[in-house]
């Protein structure tokens, strides 16, 4: 597969949660560099005293199993920090590929950032 | 090469209940409407292409027990663990030798768990003193546990008693071993006790893969590349695909299994071309697992980047032609 970049943008909800946004595909050729920022995200979102990072997954055109269980691994290290993962509006196929992994059963959900920041 | 799934569910075998039977019998009734049919064999007719699957089909309960075909008459028959599907295979091969084909078994063991091995008091070939019997493993322990499980508190016909001529072989990781008619190499699976996957190459250069009771682990994803390595360009792929990703990295995390979506990452990476879906979780009914069959091939679909890969759903009976 083919390698793809992925791109972030962050932006804070007062002082409720953090809300990260990656975009592009998440498959073997992305999945370090996903873990890592999103280890990052989780860092920071602790640091600033924010109990929840929301992943908005609007803007990922797939995630394989590498993204979904990097997902999880940043569970494990947010629960360390008392921070929850939550994510937030999947796209058609994003709505898929967490349906057919079982994901949208160990993971909250939430149609929008909104609901997932207040939720 | 062919391969024949004799037996294709995981842990436990399984059978079909009444009322499963009937609920097939009332599905098919519906999707009829109505319509009559002149005989039987137009009524098959009708339910083998209107039904899906699981409402004509079953995908069967036997453990696993997997045969691969290479070669002819002359050739040793190459099977893939002694689950309870070896009862059927052992019927079969009977017959295949009354009408000529070599009295030799290349059997290759994943691993000794009850689910892998308790096929093979059943076997009948091993009380024919024509046959001979050669068990390739991984674990220099193979031969314990085969003797253990007919030793009198749990079987009533000892080992030593059998008649064909057995033996035992451990296999190490990292070699190629000529056997039969095809070439053999070998991968360290994570499992309890571990367990071994296998590749079988024939003269032509097609290649099976034989992966079942392994766990791709969450927090050693690196260790990935061996297995996409090992599946490289594969026509076929079998793999453990017992658990939802989601129950094998929460619930059932170090339960020994894989996902079909973890599966269908390795073969992608590893451009292998065709995916049988293999071990499957016992309390699943037919309608589950074509569930699962259907779910991943939309997977497959969503991930896609080069070319396709065929996902197949194995099922007692099925037979691959590779
Ligand atoms: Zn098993
Ligand atoms: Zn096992």
């Amino acid at each position: 597969m083919g390698t793809s970049i992925l791109v972030w943008s962050v932006v804070s909800h007062d002082g409720a949660a953090r809300v990260v946004k990656p975009a592009g595909k998440i498959d073997e050729s992305t999945a370090t560099p996903f873990g890592e920022r999103l280890a990052e995200e989780i860092e920071a979102a602790a640091t600033d005293g924010l109990a929840k990072v929301v992943v908005d997954l609007s803007h990922i055109e797939y995630m394989s199993s590498r993204g979904l269980r990097g997902l999880t691994l940043g569970q494990r290290k947010a629960s360390e920090h008392k921070v929850a993962i939550v994510l937030a509006q999947p796209n058609e196929i994003m709505r898929e590929i967490l349906a057919i992994s079982r994901y949208d059963k160990v993971f909250k959900v939430f149609d929008s950032v909104a609901e997932a920041v207040a939720g | 090469m062919k391969v024949r799934f004799w037996g294709t569910r995981g842990s436990l075998a399984v059978a079909q209940k009444a009322a499963s039977i009937g609920d097939k019998i009332a599905a098919a009734l519906v999707a009829a409407r109505g319509r009559t049919f002149a005989d039987v064999a137009e009524a098959r007719a009708f339910a083998e292409s209107e039904l899906d699957f699981a409402t004509f089909g079953t995908y069967g309960g036997a453990t696993s027990c997997v045969e691969v075909e290479a070669g002819g008459e002359g050739d040793a028959f190459i099977v893939c663990d002694l689950g309870s599907g070896l009862r059927e295979f052992g019927l079969d091969a009977m017959g295949r030798c009354a009408r000529g084909h070599a009295r030799v078994y290349h059997v290759f063991l994943s691993h000794l768990h009850w689910d892998h091995i308790c096929g093979f008091p059943f076997f009948v070939p091993v009380f024919d003193p024509a046959a001979e019997v050669v068990i390739h493993s991984g674990h220099p322990d193979a031969e314990t546990a085969l003797r253990r499980q007919q030793e009198e508190i749990s079987f009533p016909v000892a080992f030593d008693w059998l008649r064909a001529n057995i033996s035992f072989r451990t296999l190490e990781v990292g070699t190629r071993y000529p056997i039969g008619a095809v070439t053999v190499e070998m991968i360290e699976q994570h499992h309890s006790h571990l367990s071994y996957g296998y590749k079988f190459t024939d003269a032509a250069g097609k290649s099976v893969v034989y992966s079942t009771d392994s766990e791709h682990k969450i927090d050693k994803m690196d260790a990935e590349t061996a297995f996409v390595g090992f599946f490289g360009g594969c026509d076929l792929v079998i793999c453990d695909t017992m658990y939802s990703l989601a129950d094998s990295i929460s619930m059932k995390e170090d339960w020994g299994h894989s996902s079909n979506v973890v599966a269908i990452d390795l073969c992608h990476e590893a451009e292998a071309k065709r995916l049988a879906l293999f071990h499957h979780e016992p309390t699943y009914s037919d309608a589950d697992l074509q569930r699962m069959h259907q779910e991943s091939i939309r997977y497959e679909e969503l991930t896609r980047e080069t070319a396709p890969l065929e996902v197949l759903c194995a099922y007692d009976g099925l037979v691959v032609d590779v």
